[in-house]
């Protein structure tokens, strides 16, 4: 076609590509919503709107119990989005949270429930509680340049982790527990944490590399989560960065030269010029081709280094929430023949996965706990002629000793209990305990809480605020452990105790597992905590040596009767030949 | 003789307003409703001439709130260097006022911001407080923030009308610049999460006649086109007199006092 139809084309085209982000050249958007409509309205007044209000404002009915609560739509506050820091997301960006939910919070999946038109219906609709949505072009986050996972990329990330203080929130080593997670808040007032970068199966905006690169370019808006962009001296080369710090420290130290004053003062401004730029995107203004091409290679190193860092974050935890202890999953103690191992030891890395025991929020009876804030236990455990050792792991982002709780002034503190029935069921057909505390049928509970961490309380109860102090109480080893967002708790017991109240453990029976767990900073007492449903564990039998024996004899025996026969059958043969 | 200085009594106590003030407790961007700066419904820039002065000292009147001291719960070193205090209310010397927003709500012709290429607007992190706690900024000017702390902040500023901002700076940029925004608006928190106890306010104003109340509760606005003005005020624990504001009248070259009196309910 002729130069002058290619150019309207291009330029028609123009209109139609998204403006680019800091980063480059629009990726595909995704998909428009279609325009507001009534559909759109009668569907998100049934579905949403219980929890996000009826207009949109996040203050449905539901909301009082939730936290996170659910979104108020009329700010323009989105957490979840694939572009930069203070830009509304795109239509695709809240058809997939529509979509896949929210994990860890309760905002549900709709796919499946509700089909695609009906879910951009829903977009359309949510759309119309913040105005700025109409004549929004947001910029979009350059996701290319992705670096592939390597053990390389990961400890640069770690090393980055450190540079970049994200262990101010997120903890030394990702668990949530850093010093100012306590007192975080989102942008409403309500209480928030710092993810638990281990526990990426509760990511509001999922787990895949991607995902981790955006929140951290992005930002999580409405939440104290920054966007990290700004973080890198843009446009410096390492060198150049490097000798920005040295005179920085020589500033401080007030034994800068004149000329290197005027280094430094070089080196501000070419950082400055490239900052110009950045902001002049940030701003909306159109960047001359010249100041795309500077731009966009300054970013190049800033956006490889947080692909490391969205490595070194993937490569904390298990890549996907871990299957619960049943089935053929159910903890599985193993045997051992000598002394069994104290807490530190190497022993345990022989089982190379932690029984995973997930937990809910005690809702049954007061107080409750609708907000819990410890997703699960982990365990492993040995035995061997006489004893069990258990090995229980916990994330809590915080340590909480005794102390009055500001709501309820409650005395709270951080505990766990982990629970089994006194008498093992004898199959899966008889009943078990009710499994928060018993019922009749008498549960036997180890109770620990971080104020006596060498000590373990065996208690019974026999229903939810039933619970006793065991007269004579056994002797356990106990050892009980805080660091770096969890908690560690090792007991070791005699297999039998002759206290008929007490469990005893026997090879090869399936018993079943529950636990409660307290955090103390979530005003976690009495019956407001976390709780797990019955798992189950057995100690594994020891395959006995007889197996060896007794089925080569079989085997000689039955080898035998078979010649004796055939020898039989031949000589009968015979006699029958005439 | 009496009649007369009864008279002069009189008139001088209409002069003074009585604010009301309200403890503004709760966490940044909470519930309760802070009220903001009113802005005229446009405003144009021309020369003055002859312009008018308001001055005043802003005090406060009662018991004076204890001040609390802030519980400084990291980078100790750095941030407990010195005693830390809630800044929400700031009394001083004979009861001086600080920290409070004395504007001309109902403007709409006059100067132009003083042109200042030099002029750099500025927000210092040192010792983990915001300094100022109250910044004023005219739309479409660069705010710079610094990091003389030298420790992970993160600038996250709540504003509404313009783009929600939260950026982390670290120890690596001890200055990073703002993009300029396009609306008034304001006073907005500004916050840093990593140090939950840093707490400033900034406004994004859309003419010159603003001023903040220094540590002896002074205030002046210049420049002012003779006229009858309403002066309003802003202070982040006792709030505004929007509903009230007072009827000041200018004239060319002159100086006006008003003095304004905020107490605590």
């Amino acid at each position: 076609m002729n130069i002058n139809r290619q150019f309207i084309l291009i330029l028609l085209a123009s209109f139609l590509m998204p403006s680019y982000g800091v980063i480059s050249p629009a990726v595909a958007q995704g998909q428009k919503a279609p325009g507001a409509s009534e559909v759109g309205k009668g569907l998100y007044e049934d579905k949403c709107a219980h929890c996000h209000g009826k207009e949109g404002a996040g203050d449905g009915s539901a909301a009082e119990n939730l936290l996170p609560r659910p979104r108020d739509f009329t700010k323009g506050l989105y957490k979840i989005r694939s572009t930069e820091n203070g830009q509304l997301p795109t239509d695709q960006d809240l058809f997939d949270i529509i979509s896949n939910g929210m994990p860890g919070s309760s905002m549900p999946g709709w796919d499946g429930v509700l089909s695609t038109d009906e879910r951009w219906q829903l977009v359309a609709h949510i759309k119309t509680f913040y105005e700025d949505f109409e004549d929004a072009s947001p910029r979009l986050i350059n996701l290319s340049g992705k670096v592939t996972y390597s053990e390389d990329s990961v400890a640069k990330g770690r090393e980055l982790y450190k540079q970049l203080e994200c262990n101010a929130c997120h903890g030394e080593f990702g668990r949530g527990d850093g010093t100012s997670a306590p007192d975080l808040t989102d942008d409403w007032g309500f209480r928030t944490w710092p993810a638990d970068l281990w526990q990426k199966w509760n990511f509001r905006g999922g787990a895949a590399t991607e995902d981790i690169f955006k929140r951290f370019i992005g930002g999580i808006a409405g939440s104290p989560m920054p966007s990290f962009v700004s973080s890198f001296r843009v446009g410096l080369t390492d060198g150049e960065s490097a000798r920005m710090t040295e005179l920085e420290t020589k500033m401080d130290e007030d034994i800068l030269s004149d000329s290197e004053q005027g280094e430094y003062e070089g080196i501000e401004e070419k950082l400055y010029a490239f900052e110009d730029i950045m902001l002049k995107v940030e701003e909306g203004e159109e960047l001359a081709s010249e100041e795309q091409a500077q731009l966009s290679t300054a970013l190049k190193p800033i956006l490889e280094k947080s692909w490391h860092i969205a490595n070194y974050v993937k490569s904390l935890g298990p890549e996907v929430q871990p299957e619960p202890a049943s089935g053929d999953k159910v903890l599985r103690s193993q045997y051992r023949l000598e002394a069994l191992p104290g807490m530190n030891d190497e022993a345990w890395n022989e089982i190379e996965e932690a029984s995973y025991f997930p937990l809910v929020g005690q809702v049954v009876i007061e107080p409750r706990q609708f907000n819990p804030s410890i997703d699960s236990v982990a365990a492993k455990s040995f035995y061997n002629d006489n004893e069990i050792v258990f090995l229980f792991g916990w994330h809590d982002r915080t340590k909480t000793l005794p102390q009055e709780d500001e709501e309820t002034g409650e005395t709270v503190e951080d505990a766990i209990a982990v629970q089994f029935p006194v008498k093992v069921p004898k199959g899966p057909m008889d009943a078990k305990p009710y499994f928060i505390w018993g019922d009749r049928r008498p549960v036997y509970l180890w109770h620990w809480n971080v104020a006596a961490p060498e000590k373990v309380t065996e208690m019974n109860a026999k229903g939810i605020n039933q619970a006793t102090v065991q007269a004579s109480q056994t002797e356990m080893e106990v050892e009980g452990v805080y660091e770096d967002g969890q908690y560690q708790l090792w007991v070791k017991r005699s297999l039998v105790t002759g206290d008929k109240n007490d469990l005893k453990f026997e090879p090869g029976v399936f018993v079943p597992i529950a636990f409660s767990v307290w955090d103390g900073s979530n005003g976690d007492v009495k019956t407001k905590r976390a709780i797990s449903t019955w798992y189950t564990f057995i100690l594994d039998p020891v395959p006995s040596n007889k197996r060896f024996v007794y089925p080569p004899i079989v085997a000689l025996i039955s080898v035998g009767i078979l010649f004796g026969l055939k020898g039989s059958v031949r000589r009968r043969g015979n006699a029958n030949i005439t | 003789m009496k009649t007369q200085v009864v008279l002069i009594l009189a008139l001088s106590i209409a002069f003074i307003d009585h604010g009301e003030c309200v403890t503004n407790a709760g966490p940044v961007g909470g519930d309760e409703v802070v009220e903001s700066l009113v802005f005229p419904a446009s405003y144009k820039a021309t020369s003055v001439t002859d312009g008018g002065t308001i001055v005043g000292v802003v005090k406060f009147e009662g018991d004076v709130p204890k001040v609390k001291k802030l519980e400084i719960t990291k980078d100790v070193k750095v941030c407990g260097k010195t005693d830390k205090h809630d800044e929400s209310i700031v009394i001083g010397e004979e009861n001086a006022l600080q920290n409070t927003i004395v504007y001309l709500m109902d403007i709409s012709t006059g100067a132009d911001f003083p042109q200042d290429a030099k002029k750099k607007y500025e927000i210092d992190q040192n010792g983990c407080q915001f300094t100022p706690h109250v910044t004023l900024l005219p739309v479409g000017q660069q705010l710079t923030m610094l990091n003389n702390d030298r420790i992970m902040h993160n600038i996250h500023i709540f504003s509404e009308t313009n783009k929600a901002y939260n950026k982390a700076q670290p120890k690596s940029r001890r200055k990073m610049r703002l993009p300029k925004v396009k609306k008034a608006e304001g006073p907005v928190p500004i916050k840093c999460d990593v140090h939950g106890w840093m707490k400033g306010w900034l406004a994004h104003i859309p003419h010159p006649y603003f001023a903040v109340s220094n540590e002896n509760g002074k205030y002046k606005i210049e420049n002012i086109p003779a006229g009858t003005y309403k002066l309003a005020y802003w202070q982040e624990v006792c709030g505004t007199n929007n509903d009230a504001p007072l009827s000041v009248t200018v004239q060319a070259g002159g100086v006006v006092t008003q003095d304004l009196t905020l107490t605590l309910k």
